[in-house]
């Protein structure tokens, strides 16, 4: 499958993610899981329910690359969509607002599975 | 809270904007009998200035590293990077075929215009009529440093980190950036490899201005997207 | 809300209660320059990774709260250069006697950066 989701043309930095396991607008939900070690995936997302915004490819693995390995083999890399209402239930702000982040592939999970 | 000690200066300006004079001994900590009481250099070295200077200097001895690349390193933070991302939001202002290059491939819009990134990606997210953009790295500080140069040190401190995701509008306002709630505040943690910056509305009233006046008006509040840009009575 | 979960580090903060944002800009001090152009020269060397830092920076647990930006990097750069063996302690132990006895100079107005004033 060609790697473009999006209409729009893919960044010529763009490695692609050959065998991905999500496409643009698939849900997702973070893992809850609190391992020890350099981690990249903030707490405060963890277990919580979004949307694939766009599919970033493939980069060195930063919890590898952070005790001196060489970040193979590589991780997907992905933009998530989630609404605030979704991280912060006590949110003050409209429904509508939302926040997206940068999640491995390795730390995302199929929603409704 | 009052013990956190992480970010100094925003700690020591929030003192005295509350009325409480200089006390240096509010920030004693053991093991740091130096911490940074001044802003301008002029006291007795930090152990950890002293430290870093002692890095270098060894690093250079053992021809890991010259003066010359750490000097030019210092130069251009200051003399290039913080210059560039205006001038690239104020083309995409006045070049809509431009605009939609630094949408669609930010870092190869940055080439077009002689900007190396040093990052591999960037970001470029447009503020609409419908949708405000904000910039944050809760876990570091990672900036898009080469358009930017250095996260300026409220991007750092913890007190924007922490709330700027759970809290946007009430942290915009302190900006004094007042959005209505008819606008969607789309926050981006930006946690891995992707670098970002904001390209603001065009404000009415800038009709016929060059790039160069455009891009004095984007400050660097501007392109993190904790301010909207004005146009100035002065200009 | 922060540093409820399990190894939670001191890094993690999104969605911690914390004050007002100062947001004026205080600028950098010569040190914090030096010690990017350090941080910055020896990444665009390839010398150590960006994750590496990070890590360490980490690492520093509960101190991490009490530094300042540039002192938890200066502090992270210190673990990594020695893990990797580019320098060690007892040498940064030496150099840094060296150097403050150099700030005891009276006339000390150079930067250390200029080579003339590591003589």
């Amino acid at each position: 499958m060609n790697a473009a989701q999006t209409s729009a043309p893919l960044p010529s930095t763009y490695t692609p993610a050959p065998g991905r396991r999500f496409n643009v607008g698939d849900a997702v939900v973070v893992k809850r899981a609190f391992p020890p070690g350099h981690r990249r995936t903030p707490c405060y997302i963890r277990g919580k329910a979004g949307v694939i915004e766009r599919v970033c490819g493939v980069f060195p693995n930063p919890e590898e690359l952070a005790y001196g390995f060489d970040g193979e083999p590589k991780k997907v890399l992905y933009r998530v969509r989630f609404t605030q209402k979704e991280v912060w239930p006590e949110y003050r702000g409209p429904d509508r607002d939302i926040i997206e982040m940068e999640i491995f592939e390795h730390w995302l999970e199929r929603a409704g599975v | 809270m009052s013990e956190y000690k992480y970010d100094y200066y925003a700690d020591k300006k929030l003192k005295e904007r509350a009325g409480r004079t200089h006390d240096h001994g509010d920030h004693d900590h053991d093991h740091d009998d130096h911490a940074p009481i001044n802003e301008h250099d002029d006291g007795p070295p930090s152990e950890f200035e002293i430290m870093s200077r002692a890095m270098q200097e060894l690093l250079e001895e053992k021809g890991v590293i010259t003066a010359e690349q750490v000097r030019r390193r210092m130069e251009v933070f200051e003399e290039d990077f913080p210059y560039r991302g205006s001038k690239l939001v104020a083309r995409a202002w006045t070049d809509p075929a431009f605009r939609q290059r630094l949408l669609d491939d930010g870092k190869a819009a940055c080439a077009e215009m002689g900007i190396d990134l040093e990052v591999d990606r960037l970001i470029a997210v447009e503020n609409t009529p419908d949708v405000h953009n904000v910039i944050v790295c809760t876990l570091c500080s990672c900036y898009p440093r080469a358009l930017l140069g250095m996260p300026p040190t409220w991007y750092k401190s913890r007190n924007y980190r922490s709330r700027v995701v759970f809290e946007p509008r009430a942290v915009l306002k302190e900006f004094g950036t007042v959005l209505p709630e008819s606008v969607t505040v789309r926050v981006h943690d930006s946690n891995a490899d992707m670098r970002y910056v904001v390209i603001p509305m065009r404000p009415e009233g800038t009709e016929g201005w060059s790039d160069e006046q455009l891009a004095d008006m984007l400050t660097r509040d501007t392109l993190v997207g904790v301010t909207i840009p004005r146009v100035n009575a002065a200009s | 809300m922060s540093g409820t979960h399990p190894n939670q580090g001191p890094q993690d903060i999104g969605g911690a209660e914390a004050g007002p944002v100062d947001t004026l800009d205080h600028g950098m001090k010569f040190w914090e320059r030096q010690a990017n152009g350090l941080r910055s020269t020896l990444q665009r060397n390839k010398i150590m990774r960006t994750d590496e830092l990070r890590r360490a920076a980490e690492d520093l647990g509960s101190r991490y709260s009490e530094l300042a930006y540039f002192e938890i990097t200066t502090s992270a750069l210190r673990t990594v250069l020695i893990e990797k063996g580019l320098i060690t302690e007892h040498e940064l132990k030496a150099k840094m006697e060296q150097i403050r006895a150099r700030f005891n100079v009276p006339d000390e107005m150079e930067s250390p950066l200029k080579k003339g004033a590591s003589r």
